[in-house]
């Protein structure tokens, strides 16, 4: 496998294990490439976008994920059934379901990302430490075997030092994880982090790492082929994140400087081959406010923020995916690659973050999408669109390019002014407060940055008066020329019930001041 | 003509005083407007006013008498307060007279967590229920302090969307 480089086959047609924003982007790369692309849909998604950009699309059962994007065996079907070479699982789903890979490889269909093997080498926290440590990868200092034992644990923690957080080895999304800063909080922690493992995952298993204060979520994007050969393509800084949830991304991060950027960059490329890597994948790394790191864990995957890295590097990752599944070897060396700019992304979603972020689906009735230079908006929504209730509420991603970092906020500033959705509501107006705390301009933030700006990122500006009114003189104009309209109709056509859509569509087509 | 608007905490009236050509004299409460005004598209208006310019989205919602009004910085709800609307909003108050509340899930979701029953005392603001939906936990609070009456959920239950959940005062939830 050294060197030589076998023939490359030439993927014709790829299945989009996946919906919505996602979905779009992966076909959209494919369609530059003259690769046929194969939607799949549940019943909630027949007149989603993925469905109607797609050159085919099937059906694969009701709107719930686990009985439609969640069946390997619908999707192996469709795929056998379209002839599809290929599936891309973008994110989430089956995206890191090692069985699936599995099952695409035994089926004779390439799984666009790296093998079963390493998906769970990655997977599995444990094990995935102790293989960066012996890559000479500084992993946060902490426990290499699971723990069982209480008494055990006590001892391994007071070597370690606190503050620690206890973790469930089997699992992760914040379940079986304990902050402990006090010894005498150490075994209520523990007990408790057992019993909720147990409860979300029927593994009790912990581990323990030292708590890093005020600690900065960084990752870096790594490309890898299957003749060993690894590239990073610089970070993303995403320490703003709500309840372990990211909501604005960015590169580069405002704290990395060259020399550390080179040292991360060396250790994301050695765990990428220590984990005999194929495919496209982050490195995720945990760092001090003193610019140390240790690494976290590593996403098998696309990951959501993928596009900030693009838009700096000026690489199309999802092309590079489907060129490294097709053999063909990395068409750049590391020092070929280069940052260019400062690029940043919001995620919007179908959220009422005056009610504690609840997610808030139903139908949207308009939207004026921001454009100009430097704005990409990644989406799938359209004017009469009803936000499914099955799927996460994101509606979209804003993107922003710029020269410098001053530049991106105040366009990612005109760009949420300019970025208009009726029918629900959305996280926009949070982000733009995002845009003008001062912890956030100056770059001075990490993961604590919400919490502790919370009272700025709530409180309300108030419209003046003047604009106010001017508001209301628009909406004068619109429901006084409706009302007229009204009496203009003859009586006999008042008594016919026509629907709504259709209805606003008659009396906006005659709309006169 | 003239028309009654309710806008955040606000009524003002609207009235047209006079017209010539696409210059309308217009007065907010007693402020007296001049303003050019041009529609756009279905639902955008250029309003120009001593030489700013202002671009609003007047965009209809299901309730014909309701409208979500955007300008470049700010959203608004903007409710025509007509005899019929005052009416309702009369009932609506006389409904939730501070001794009752309803409290129906939103949208369909699985029950995580209930976290009072019958006969509890609860005091407003405090969390009676935690539902899953959309990947996402939320907390549903008592609007008023009172008696639960009736617990309609168990946890574990998967839900609807607006199906009854908790009742408390007074059960009027038929």
């Amino acid at each position: 496998m050294m060197g030589k480089t076998n023939s490359p086959v030439a993927i014709k047609k790829i299945l989009i294990a996946n919906r919505g924003e996602i979905a779009v982007r992966i076909m959209r790369s494919c369609r530059e490439m003259g690769i046929e692309t194969v939607a799949v849909y549940s019943d909630a998604d027949r007149s989603s976008l993925h469905v109607r950009y797609a050159s085919e699309a099937y059906h694969i059962g009701p709107s719930a994920s686990s009985e439609s994007y969640l069946r390997m065996d619908k999707i192996l079907e469709v795929a056998k059934l379209s002839g599809s070479d290929a599936i891309h699982p973008g994110y989430g789903f089956l995206s890191e379901n090692s069985m699936f890979a599995r099952k695409c490889k035994e089926a004779g269909i390439i799984f666009i990302g790296p093998s079963a093997e390493s998906i769970e080498a990655m997977g599995d926290k444990i094990s995935a430490r102790k293989r960066m440590i012996a890559a000479g990868v500084p992993v946060v200092p902490g426990t290499t075997e699971k723990i069982e034992d209480e008494g055990k644990a006590i001892k391994t923690i007071m070597g370690i030092g606190l503050p620690v957080m206890i973790k469930a080895s089997a699992g992760g999304g914040g379940k079986g994880m304990r902050l402990v800063r006090k010894e005498e909080d150490i075994m209520p922690a523990i007990r408790g982090a057992k019993s909720e493992a147990s409860a979300a995952f029927g593994d009790d298993s912990l581990y323990i790492e030292k708590y890093i204060e005020s600690p900065h979520h960084i990752e870096f994007q790594v490309l890898a082929d299957r003749y060993g050969d690894a590239v990073h393509l610089f970070e993303r800084e995403c320490s703003v994140q709500r309840r372990h949830q990211k909501v604005i991304e960015e590169t580069p991060s405002p704290i990395m400087t060259p020399a550390v950027r080179e040292r991360m960059g060396a250790c994301a490329v050695a765990a990428t081959k220590a984990a005999n890597y194929e495919g496209a994948g982050t490195i995720e790394f945990i760092v001090d406010d003193q610019l140390n790191f240790y690494f976290l864990e590593m996403n098998t995957r696309l990951q959501v923020e993928h596009p900030i890295t693009e838009r700096v590097v000026g690489v199309d990752l999802v092309r590079e995916q489907i060129r490294i599944a097709e053999g063909h070897p990395l068409p750049f060396t590391q020092r070929q690659l280069k940052m260019n700019g400062h690029s940043m992304e919001c995620r919007i979603y179908a959220e009422d973050t005056d009610q504690n972020f609840m997610p808030n689906p139903g139908k949207i009735t308009h939207i004026t999408e921001p454009m100009g230079l430097g704005v990409r908006c990644d989406g799938y929504i359209h004017e009469g669109y009803t936000i499914p209730i099955y799927y996460d509420p994101m509606i979209s991603k804003l993107i922003i390019w710029g020269r410098t970092r001053a530049e991106v906020i105040e366009r990612m500033r005109r760009a949420l002014f300019e970025y208009k959705i009726s029918g629900v509501k959305t996280s926009i107006k949070y982000l733009l407060k995002i845009m003008e705390t001062p912890d956030f301009r100056n770059g001075t933030y990490n993961t604590h940055f919400i919490e502790k700006n919370e009272e700025f990122l709530n409180s309300k500006v108030k419209c003046d008066r003047h604009c106010e009114d001017i508001a209301l003189i628009a909406t004068f104009f619109e429901h006084a020329s409706r009302v007229k309209h009204t009496k203009r109709v003859a009586p006999h056509e008042r008594t016919v019930a026509v629907k709504g859509w259709k209805h606003r569509g008659r009396r906006t087509g005659m709309q006169r001041l | 003509m003239q028309i009654e608007f309710k806008v955040n905490d606000r009524t003002a009236v609207v009235k047209e005083i006079s017209r010539e050509g696409s210059l309308v004299t217009i007065s907010v409460d007693s402020k007296i407007y001049v303003v050019d005004v041009d529609k756009v598209s279905g639902e955008e208006y250029s309003i120009l006013s001593e030489g700013k310019s202002y671009n609003i989205e007047v965009i209809s919602t299901d309730d014909p008498k309701t409208y979500r009004v955007n300008t470049i910085y700010f959203g608004f709800d903007v409710s025509v307060n007509d005899a019929e609307s005052r009416y309702n909003q009369k009932r609506k108050n006389k409904a939730s007279d501070g001794t009752t509340d309803t409290i129906r899930s939103p949208m369909p979701g699985k029950v995580v967590k209930v976290l009072v029953k019958k006969g509890d005392h609860v005091e407003k603001g405090q969390t009676l229920v935690i539902l899953a939906a959309m990947k996402m936990e939320s907390e549903y609070k008592a609007g008023c302090s009172g008696l639960v009456s009736k617990v309609a959920v168990k946890e574990g239950d998967t839900v609807e969307g607006n199906q009854l959940m908790v009742v408390i005062g007074k059960d009027v939830s038929k």
